[in-house]
């Protein structure tokens, strides 16, 4: 039953975010049954809601991905320079006029994006010896720091709606979510986490070391990279969607890690569920503690990511053991 | 069967191994003994398959294992890794079905009573014994183990030097990595101390 909190959690803050909001809405539970009778229920809140809950499992699995492949308790979407290449992708697409963000075409970019940061990371990290987490980090930090650092100059060069804020790529927002843009992410989330749970095994070898997962018959880069590409569609579809959201990435898996163990296959569930519903109560959080403005989800994320973070190092657990 | 035919190793630029060729038979125990830095763990992993000679040849049976997929080769050779460490809080049980079936190895290495233990938890000798269960429960006709005996007590270097002479009284070729401090090894069919 304990086991089972997350999801029944899930369920009661995704009927709560869509009942609370800056309108009340009248007869909800009635307006619930009968789709398209309240626009603000099924125009708004459901598919900000339903982004949430979408996003939140994207960035989720992209932390179990990148934690995985890097066998790296600290890795995850934007320490990895992920985050920020999705970012790059998508603004360049975007002010060049190739896209929308948003649509199809934007979460492509933005894969795209984040495949090229993620891989120059890797490369730049295992240019002089073997890859190594230490080399990983840092060279992630820096693409990451560059990545972003270009985001940043070119929203503030342009003056287009469309490219929106630093803002936005920095801390993110469910705000203009339309049902149009469901279907971009629910295909990336979908295909991503196919990958996941496909390469989950090989994920759980990878954990020995790299040296002993070849050993027992593993293809050490090929599983990287199929978990680069699953971890770039991820991050990417979210990001390019609802810009950048901190401490997803990392804080879910560790969380779902310390509840239900170390076995990838098992946690692919139960990271995508623990990751939509620290979206979902952030980003009610966000548009209801400063009505009629709306915090940045980013930063509502981070403050409850962060201090469960540390709950979970300061609680003595042997679920990820660091040198 | 494993032949190593004139090969030489160089790793950061230094030759660890020079023309050297051997015959391993196959059914057998060979324990490669000497000193830190004598080359004898970068032999075991050239014959793992992890590195490759920059002269000469290696082959177990007709394969090469340096030009067999990963998968194949996993099917040929088991390694134990000297220093095998553990992240992720895996049952001893899970990290050794990753392999193959637990069972009847973790009673040969008396790992019974550490079945649920998190590997994360383990002593270095335990972690040892982990690996060397792990890589018999691949079940491959050659077994390549770094230092298997070197954290262990009396008893569990008892053990497992038993366990892997019934393995290659039943076919199995087992090459295992000694320290020359090793005084006895006796236990073994064949022992190879000059690698340069």
């Amino acid at each position: 039953m304990k086991k089972l909190v997350p999801a029944i959690a899930l369920v009661v803050a995704s009927f709560i975010a869509i009942y609370v909001g800056a309108v009340q809405i009248d007869n909800f539970w009635a307006a619930l049954i009968s789709p398209g009778s309240n626009e603000i229920l099924w125009q708004i809140r459901i598919p900000r809601v339903t982004a949430g809950l979408i996003v939140g499992a994207s960035l989720a699995l992209a932390g179990l991905m990148a934690q995985g492949a890097c066998n790296n308790a600290l890795a995850e979407p934007s320490i990895l320079g992920t985050t920020a290449g999705a970012s790059l992708g998508t603004v360049l697409a975007v002010l060049t006029g190739v896209v929308q963000v948003g649509s199809i075409g934007a979460i492509v970019c933005g894969a795209l994006g984040a495949l090229a940061a993620t891989s120059l990371t890797f490369k730049l990290a295992s240019l002089r010896s073997q890859l190594s987490s230490f080399a990983l980090i840092i060279v992630g930090i820096a693409v990451s720091a560059i990545f972003t650092a270009i985001v940043g100059l070119l929203s503030a060069m342009v003056t287009r709606a469309d490219a929106r804020s630093i803002s936005f790529w920095n801390f993110g927002s469910l705000a203009l979510i339309t049902r149009d843009n469901l279907i971009g992410i629910t295909i990336t989330a979908i295909i991503g986490g196919a990958i996941a749970w496909k390469i989950s095994p090989s994920l759980d070898r990878l954990s020995l070391g790299d040296a002993t997962a070849f050993h027992l018959g593993e293809d050490v880069p090929r599983v990287r990279l199929i978990a680069l590409v699953a971890l770039s569609l991820l991050a990417g579809g979210a990001v390019s969607t609802v810009g950048s959201i901190a401490f997803i990435g990392l804080a879910a898996p560790h969380i779902a890690r310390f509840l239900y163990g170390p076995t990838h296959r098992r946690l692919i569930a139960h990271t995508a569920i623990i990751g939509a519903l620290l979206v979902v109560v952030a980003d009610t959080l966000s548009r209801t503690l400063a009505q009629p403005g709306e915090l940045p989800i980013g930063l509502v994320t981070s403050l409850i990511g962060a201090p469960v973070l540390i709950a979970l190092v300061s609680v003595k657990n042997n679920v990820w053991k660091t040198q | 069967m494993i032949t190593i035919n004139e090969i030489t190793i160089v790793r950061d630029g230094r030759e660890i191994i020079y023309d050297y060729s051997e015959q391993i038979p196959a059914g057998s125990i060979t324990a490669i003994v000497g000193p830190n830095g004598s080359g004898k763990s970068t032999l075991l992993a050239a014959i793992a398959g992890d590195i490759a000679p920059v002269k000469g040849t290696i082959t177990i049976d007709d394969l090469h294992p340096i030009l067999t997929s990963p998968a194949q080769l996993a099917q040929i050779r088991a390694v134990a890794i000297q220093n095998q460490s553990y992240t992720l809080g895996f049952s001893v049980q899970q990290i050794i079905e990753m392999a193959g079936l637990a069972q009847d190895v973790m009673q040969a290495l008396e790992l019974t009573s550490l079945v649920d233990r998190q590997v994360t938890t383990l002593s270095g000798g335990e972690a040892q014994r982990v690996s060397i269960a792990t890589a018999i429960a691949q079940s491959t006709p050659v077994l390549l183990l770094d230092e298997p005996l070197a954290a262990q007590d009396v008893g569990s270097r008892k053990r497992i030097i038993q366990l892997l002479q019934k393995l290659a009284e039943g076919g199995v070729t087992v090459v295992v990595v000694a320290h020359s401090d090793e005084a006895d090894l006796t236990w073994a069919d064949k022992v190879i101390k000059q690698l340069l």
